[in-house]
């Protein structure tokens, strides 16, 4: 296989749960309440690194309808996310350009893994919540 | 009735015809000096010419054109016809006043020289000056070597001392009685070199002194078609051949055949054939750099060690290595007595060939993704030393130079003369940029695929006209370096194509290593293979990391 490309980052690293490539910086988290997704919780970052992205896709969520794409990890390809491209309701604008990575796919800063939550299954996949 | 018959020269029709139009036989204009004195009447009579234009654009001005072409045929040697088409155009070359220049420095009438010169319509004082010097420095030199030391000394004088631009130049002058006569008392006169110029030479630097509106500049027609033939090739998006052979009878515009678009040769079975596998390193090898004599290749497993490599022999001539960290590129010294490497503790270190370490480099100098390129005079040392930006740092003068960019940086290589370097982005995008002087974007290369590897690109053809570059669509993708335009795409390759590599000294001929496992040479695609010179692939032309996953 050809040379993976990775960006190697410092601090405080949630990475690939199947082959450890670095993704994104737990400074980098805008929110780790507000969303879910099929396998439980779910963060908003503003920087993700080493993926590749899906085809563009107009989803349904909970907080209104937004072009999303999915995000894949550039080592192993396995799904991890999913990246805002276009919010199409006002208030849901700050999300564009911020990428949600699932808890479930990421081993957080201190290696430890999360498992899903089989509660939360129920929402159609991918979907997030805001609490207000 | 004139009475002139019509076969009459034309001159003297002219001639007639003025005074006919004048009148008065005491005219001025019949006692102009008799020297080009008909010239001068056509010049006058076809003034309302001197705006004429011609061309389909109209921005050539007749006079200009025909005094161009007239100055030309003189160079070419062709007077008969240079004066002919003076005479037939009525276009005179050099006006009257300059033409009695020309012929009294040629005379040496040093003195009218000086006096015409006030009088040819120079409106800058400061060239008038310089040229009087010249002439009367000219005047000074002809007369010692004539042995006239005593009116020698006077010209210094009286003539010259005052245009002098630095007291220097007096003394210099100067220098030269005091050693002629002290030569003269020694030895006879034939021992005494000349001083002097020839008067053509005088006239030549005179002629390049004064402006061109005054005196056509030399061979100025054949600059203003050099001027053509490199805009035209300069504009040939697929120039890329050996010969110099440009036509002046149509534009210039190569067809695609010049860039290579053949699959030659697949795999390692062919023209271009393996010489040796190289097996030691343990990780995967990231990057390989030849010496400047090919004699021996680096190569660098990530994270690993660098090893050297006898490139006839096939062995491993050395191991280079850091207790701890781990290498992360390499690059050989131009005078091929050092080897220098990125280390991943961000530094960089240089050994000498028995891997003593000669110096180490600390601070964030590069990234454990980086390349490293070293300039043919050693001085200057390259990497990526952060996400989006490129460190040029000159070891002897201690300075550092940045180049940043808008996106991470992937890979990055130098062109040969060492005043480019093509930069390899995430987008995917590659970017040229200019290092010589100032730094500064010069162009941008869009349209290959990448998403997860790192591509590499190459400059590459004749005077390294193109870049070429691998993408993830398993094409090789050529454009055209200073247009920016797309020129081709190679398809053949069943897997990402990662790497190319265009042959240094064979402008037709282009490797490429792929995600299909194999290597591919690309050629031409004439079927008359006249420019059959392969016999052997110049190593450097080979220079690639095929193998980045396996260990050989």
């Amino acid at each position: 296989m050809g040379r993976l490309f990775v960006v190697n980052l410092e601090g405080k690293i949630y990475s690939c749960k199947h082959c450890r490539t670095h993704l994104a910086l737990c400074e980098d988290i805008v929110s780790k309440v507000s969303f879910h997704s099929r396998h439980g919780k779910a963060y908003l970052f503003s920087k993700v690194v080493n993926v590749t992205m899906g085809e563009k896709e107009e989803r349904m969520m909970m907080t209104g309808r937004h072009t999303v794409v999915d995000i894949f990890c550039v080592g192993c390809g396995s799904i991890v996310g999913w990246k805002y491209e276009t919010a199409h309701e006002k208030a849901q604008k700050y999300k564009e350009g911020k990428s949600v990575l699932e808890r479930f796919k990421v081993s957080g800063p201190d290696g430890s893994s999360y498992w899903a939550n089989h509660e939360v299954s129920q929402h159609v996949g991918g979907s997030d919540a805001d609490d207000v | 009735m004139g009475g002139v018959e019509d076969d009459e020269p034309a001159s003297k029709r002219m001639k007639l015809a003025c005074r006919e139009l004048k009148g008065n036989p005491n005219d001025s204009l019949l006692s102009e000096p008799s020297f080009g004195s008909s010239r001068d009447l056509m010049a006058r009579l076809l003034q309302s010419e001197e705006d004429e234009v011609i061309g389909s654009k109209g921005v050539i001005k007749k006079v200009e054109f025909v005094q161009i072409i007239a100055k030309a045929l003189y160079s070419l040697g062709y007077k008969k016809s240079g004066a002919h088409l003076e005479e037939e155009s009525g276009i005179p070359l050099h006006s009257s006043a300059v033409n009695m220049f020309m012929h009294q420095i040629l005379d040496g009438n040093w003195g009218e020289s000086v006096a015409t010169l006030h009088s040819i319509g120079l409106k800058d004082e400061s060239t008038v000056k310089s040229a009087s010097f010249l002439i009367l420095e000219q005047k000074f030199f002809e007369l010692l070597d004539g042995g006239k030391v005593m009116d020698a000394l006077k010209t210094l004088r009286t003539e010259i001392a005052h245009l002098c631009a630095s007291s220097n130049q007096l003394r210099e002058l100067s220098s030269n009685l005091v050693s002629f006569s002290h030569g003269a008392s020694v030895g006879s006169s034939n021992q005494v070199n000349l001083r002097a110029k020839s008067r053509p030479k005088l006239l030549q630097e005179l002629q390049e002194l004064l402006p061109p509106t005054i005196m056509v500049p030399e061979r100025r027609l054949e600059q203003l078609v050099e001027q053509a033939l490199t805009l035209q090739r300069d504009a040939c998006v697929f120039h890329n051949s050996l010969d110099r052979e440009i036509s002046l009878y149509t534009d210039h515009q190569c067809g695609r055949d010049q860039i290579p678009s053949r699959t030659l040769q697949v795999g390692t079975n062919g023209e271009v054939s393996l010489k040796h596998k190289l097996s030691g390193h343990h990780k995967p090898v990231s990057s390989v750099s030849w010496s400047s004599d090919d004699g021996k290749l680096l190569t660098c497993g990530v994270e690993e060690s660098v090893r050297c490599w006898d490139v006839s022999s096939g062995e491993c001539l050395h191991v280079y290595e850091k207790s701890g960290p781990g290498l992360v590129s390499c690059g050989w010294s131009p005078d091929g007595k050092s080897i220098f490497s990125g280390v991943n503790d961000r530094s960089i270190c240089m050994w000498d060939l028995d891997g003593k370490e000669v110096e180490n480099w600390k601070g964030q100098r590069t990234l454990r993704i980086s390349d490293l390129e070293i300039t043919r005079d050693g001085k200057q040392i390259m990497s990526i030393f952060k996400e989006t930006a490129i460190l040029l740092f000159d070891r002897e003068a201690k300075s550092e130079r940045v180049i940043e960019e808008d996106q991470t940086i992937t890979s990055f290589s130098l062109s040969r003369d060492n005043r480019y370097l093509l930069v390899n982005l995430v987008g995917p995008e590659i970017h040229l940029w200019n290092i010589d002087g100032d730094i500064n974007l010069v162009a941008k290369y869009k349209g290959h695929k990448r998403t997860r590897f790192v591509i590499k690109s190459c400059f590459g053809g004749s005077e390294q006209a193109f870049v070429a570059s691998g993408s993830e669509d398993s094409q090789v993708y050529i454009w055209h370096r200073g247009s920016e335009e797309l020129i081709g795409k190679l398809s053949g390759h069943s897997g990402s194509v990662n790497c190319v590599s265009w042959n240094p000294v064979n402008p037709h001929m282009l490797a490429s290593a792929s995600d299909d496992g194999t290597i591919r040479i690309w050629g031409l695609n004439s079927h008359l293979q006249q420019h059959k010179k392969l016999q052997q692939v110049h190593s450097n032309g080979g220079s690639m990391a095929a193998a980045y996953n396996g260990r050989t």
